[in-house]
């Protein structure tokens, strides 16, 4: 698998800081990224669910 | 050994994610999944909350496990109150982390 | 198993912990390297510095990010200094990232922390 078809997948469980979007955009660079936001109200854990099983990486900020 | 395709690993670092843990649990285990927690540090208190006897009837009882020494560093006694759900041979190592990241395909820190 | 390169980010001053899970990964035949964010430094106990020491013993390193690092750590307990930037680019060849425990507080701790 190439680096640059790596699907990675940003989880946040709350709102992201600077610091965190610094490094996110980084890690994403030249990847197939993804996003999925656990502190938003009821989130849908079988997207989350469908979400993980898709990337070849899950990263879960704070 | 190679990782399970069919196996979930979540990693329990925080205190506050019960919610999150059980949603994608329960997800993962509608799509046909298994599911391997630990927990760590100051997540052992989650063992105290009524979801967590929850978390470990969706999970085989040896998949299932949470760090003895944070469990005696929070003051918790590890003989005579052992987590409901959980049985003595599950109060293991940080090994259990490592096992996790072994024997799972896709994995999650909470 | 192959050795996995396995980052533990700890962002609050309470989840110093991470060290020892880091440690713990690195017994486990990983390579750990646990990353302490903006000068959330742990309380240099004998039992803090023996397992920084020993992360490096095991191929690992700890990292300061965003503050440089006490100048007067206990011998034998290294701490290297990296910037965002270059947290981030190292982080694209982790194989695994752990943001540990709970974000940065808003606030300073008031003095009951302390006890």
């Amino acid at each position: 698998m190439s680096d640059e078809k790596m699907k990675i997948l940003q989880v946040y469980r709350s709102e992201p800081n600077s610091d965190v979007q610094t490094l996110v955009e980084i890690l994403n660079r030249d990847r197939d990224a993804d996003e999925f936001k656990l502190y938003v109200n009821n989130p849908n854990y079988d997207t989350l669910f469908q979400k993980i099983w898709a990337a070849d990486k899950t990263v879960c900020w704070w | 050994m190679a990782a399970d395709p069919n196996k979930l690993g979540i990693f329990v670092t925080s205190n506050q994610n019960m919610r999150h843990i059980l949603g994608l649990t329960r997800a993962a285990k509608r799509a046909g999944k298994e599911v391997m927690v630990f927990f760590t540090f100051k997540s052992v208190h989650l063992t105290k909350s009524p979801e967590f006897l929850e978390l470990t009837q969706m999970c085989k009882v040896e998949d299932v496990a949470i760090c003895a020494d944070s469990y005696i560093c929070e003051g918790f006694d590890n003989v005579t109150d052992i987590p409901p759900g959980l049985t003595d041979k599950q109060m293991r190592t940080q090994a259990f982390h490592g096992a996790i990241l072994e024997e799972c395909a896709k994995y999650i820190v909470m | 198993m192959e050795s996995l390169k396995i980052y533990v980010l700890i962002a609050n001053r309470v989840y110093n912990d991470g060290i020892r899970s880091g440690l713990g990964l690195a017994v486990e035949n990983h390579y750990a390297y646990p990353v302490i964010m903006n000068g959330e430094f742990p309380r240099m106990s004998d039992y803090m510095a023996e397992n920084i020491a020993w992360i490096a013993d095991m191929e690992g390193e700890v990292f300061s990010c965003g503050v440089d690092a006490p100048t007067d750590l206990p011998e034998g307990t290294e701490m290297t200094n990296i910037t965002l930037e270059e947290l981030g680019e190292k982080m694209r060849e982790a194989d695994v990232i752990i943001p540990y425990g709970l974000p940065k507080q808003s606030h300073e701790p008031p003095a009951a922390c302390g006890e």
